[in-house]
């Protein structure tokens, strides 16, 4: 609640100045200058005619709407208060600053759209002065493969299919498959979001792992789809997928940094017990594998004996003398 | 009922920019409803001190100055306060709005929307009609999903140290960190800090997430002298690995395998359905190669090799 009003209050100051320029100024307009909406907009109306620089002195902003245009009735009583925009704040400037810097380095983005956001960042920097300072404090570094972004945001704009041959960590290989691009965003990592037509489904795919890509000539028609809110995680596991048990020790406590869980209980040694769910277990042979001496899948079962052969026919390759005793392990257990 | 925050802070600010004197603290309450309603001095005054810190967060710059009568009074000067010109082209207008949009952190996307208005009230002219195709299709967002990140920023902001608890990654139990902050880094969707650790007397680097508890603020200046550039994601580059310094050489069977193919500086084909490659060799590699199985095997150096089996070994006992 407090942010709000901080929030609001920084906006009711920038909206003064903008509307004293602009008498009958339409609701629509001033809310998409302002990047909110109508109803934003109506209760900072609601508030600013109960504000003004002297309660007793009657000087209070008489601005009024009749729901589809605002009129400001005194606009000079409020003398220079309101006349100026305000100088930028260190936060402002920091938030504005340290976005525009980090897009700018994206592999891939257009030429022109960089030009323009070093060009706006040189000119904010100066408008911000020692406010600037601080944004050197904050920087933030997007990750992307320069060739298939600049591909994908060119399928997007001309409505092209793609083809890909992407790597599935999951499966250790490579699949081709058209895809229907809808949005290429970036959290982290590069991400293009489309319609899968080997999967009949929306699907995510990263931009490190497209091996290659083409433009196809057929045009991309993709459903109708709601877009996915992208404050969530991008892994949501679906509550009927299956659950793996993972026990780590304080060297694997890492697992519960990388991957969604569901619970992650301490252990006495310092180690967590991990419940997760995937779609697909099996996938996750690759975690046992990694994990080694730091935990182990305790369910499902399978899994667990799955990654303990895959590590002793591993094995085998190295012509070592304890492979014995690998192999006796195995035969104890058949 | 209680007067809305907003309105008060509104009211506090258009008095303190409308004046030309200081005005004392008795001529605001004065003229200021929410603060007339105050129930008693000191609780007009918590109410007064919280209100300036909060527009001083805003950006405005509220002088304390002493007037006439000996009375303490504020203002906020309009030649301190007044945005410089600053002319926007749509294109510009338009990058930073794209720009605005990036944060998922409340204060941050708050600051940069409240930045974004501020521009548009000195008159950012608004980007034209969307061209279909014009920009980047991308949309960049910037995650922030940890507690200790808003402590974190306005420490390294105020060059004020820190104390926090924090894990590191193969440790059972969190230990006592005294920090002084010098910048905060996101990079692969992970934020890092950078500062001197006063214990260790030296530049360490916190992931954030491994922070546990709360970041508590110490009062006090720093000891060591903040480095004009920090290099947060090169220290982060060597933990994950990606500072090679050798190479190694491993088997692949055909088809397997395809990140490590992408990264090797050799392939030669060996027949009988495997592959040769020449890949580097960072911190990290034997716990990435044992991932694949009974699809890889280190050929050399021996180190290597050894590091590989003796982790094989571990998950083949089950």
């Amino acid at each position: 609640m407090a942010a709000n009003a901080i929030d609001q209050t920084r906006r009711m100051l920038s909206l003064v100045t903008y509307l004293r320029e602009r008498p009958g100024a339409h609701i629509a307009d001033v809310a998409r200058a302002f990047g909110i909406t109508e109803d934003e907009l109506i209760s900072d109306l609601d508030v600013l005619p109960m504000c003004g620089t002297s309660f007793r002195g009657g000087d209070l902003l008489d601005i009024d709407t009749d729901g589809e245009r605002i009129w400001w009735r005194n606009p000079d009583a409020s003398g220079e208060s309101t006349a100026e925009p305000l100088r930028l704040a260190a936060d402002e400037a920091t938030a504005l600053l340290v976005a525009a810097r980090a897009v700018a380095t994206l592999p891939g983005l257009r030429e022109s759209d960089r030009d323009a956001l070093l060009r706006a960042t040189a000119k904010l920097e100066a408008a911000a002065g020692e406010a600037a300072g601080a944004s050197a404090r904050l920087s933030v570094t997007f990750e992307s493969e320069g060739g298939v972004f600049a591909d994908v945001d060119r399928a997007i704009s001309e409505r092209r299919r793609l083809w890909l041959r992407y790597y599935s960590p999951a499966r250790d290989e490579l699949t081709e498959r058209t895809v229907d691009p809808i949005r290429l965003f970036a959290v982290g990592h590069t991400y293009l979001e489309g319609w899968c037509h080997l999967s009949e489904a929306r699907r995510t795919f990263r931009l490190d792992r497209v091996a290659e890509i083409r433009l196809l000539d057929e045009r991309a028609e993709p459903p109708a789809i709601e877009p996915r809110d992208l404050s969530e995680g991008l892994v949501q596991p679906a509550a009927e997928d299956p659950e793996v048990v993972v026990e780590v020790g304080p060297g694997g406590r890492w697992v519960a940094e990388y991957y969604p869980h569901d619970s992650a209980r301490e252990l006495p040694d310092g180690g967590l017990r991990i419940a997760l769910r995937t779609p697909e277990p099996a996938s996750l042979r690759r975690l046992a594998l990694r994990l080694g001496r730091d935990g182990r899948i305790v369910a499902p079962q399978e899994l667990a004996e799955s990654a303990a052969r895959a590590a002793r026919e591993a094995l085998e390759a190295y012509d070592l003398p304890q492979q014995r005793e690998a192999e006796d392990g195995q035969g104890v257990r058949g | 009922m209680a007067i809305a925050k907003a309105e008060r802070l509104m009211n506090l600010a258009l008095c303190l920019l409308g004046t030309r004197r200081p005005l004392s603290k008795r001529e605001l309450r004065g003229s200021i409803e929410a603060y007339m309603e105050a129930a008693n001095d000191e609780a007009f005054n918590r109410m007064f001190e919280r209100d300036k810190d909060d527009l001083r967060e805003l950006g405005l710059v509220i002088e304390t100055v002493e007037n006439i009568e000996g009375e303490t009074g504020y203002l906020a000067r309009r030649d301190r306060n007044r945005l410089p010109p600053v002319s926007l082209d749509a294109e510009e207008a338009a990058a930073l709005g794209l720009a605005a949009k990036v944060w998922q952190q409340a204060r941050l996307a708050g600051a940069a929307s409240g930045a974004l208005q501020k521009l548009r009230a000195a008159g950012m002219p608004e980007a034209g009609d969307p061209f279909e195709g014009q920009h980047s299709a991308i949309e960049p967002r910037i995650p922030v999903h940890e507690a200790a990140f808003e402590p974190l920023m306005l420490a390294c902001r105020d060059r004020r140290p820190v104390v926090f608890d924090y894990r590191k990654s193969n440790a059972a139990r969190p230990e006592q960190r005294q920090v002084e902050p010098w910048a905060l880094e996101c990079w692969r969707g992970q934020w890092y800090l950078a500062g001197f650790d006063r214990e260790r007397g030296a530049e360490r680097v916190f992931r954030l997430s491994r922070i546990t508890g709360k970041v508590k603020s110490r009062a006090g200046a720093y000891t060591a002298e903040v480095p004009d550039v920090v290099t947060v994601r090169e220290t982060v580059a060597g933990w994950a690995g990606e500072t090679a310094d050798r190479s190694a050489l491993i088997r692949l069977r055909s088809g397997a395998g395809y990140p490590l193919r992408a990264k090797a500086s050799a392939v030669r084909e060996l027949g009988g359905g495997w592959d040769e490659l020449e890949i580097p060799y960072g911190h990290g590699l034997d716990a990435w190669l044992v991932e694949f199985g009974p699809d890889v095997v280190v050929l050399e150096p021996a180190d290597l090799r050894a590091d590989v089996v003796d982790r094989l070994r571990a998950v083949a006992k089950g």
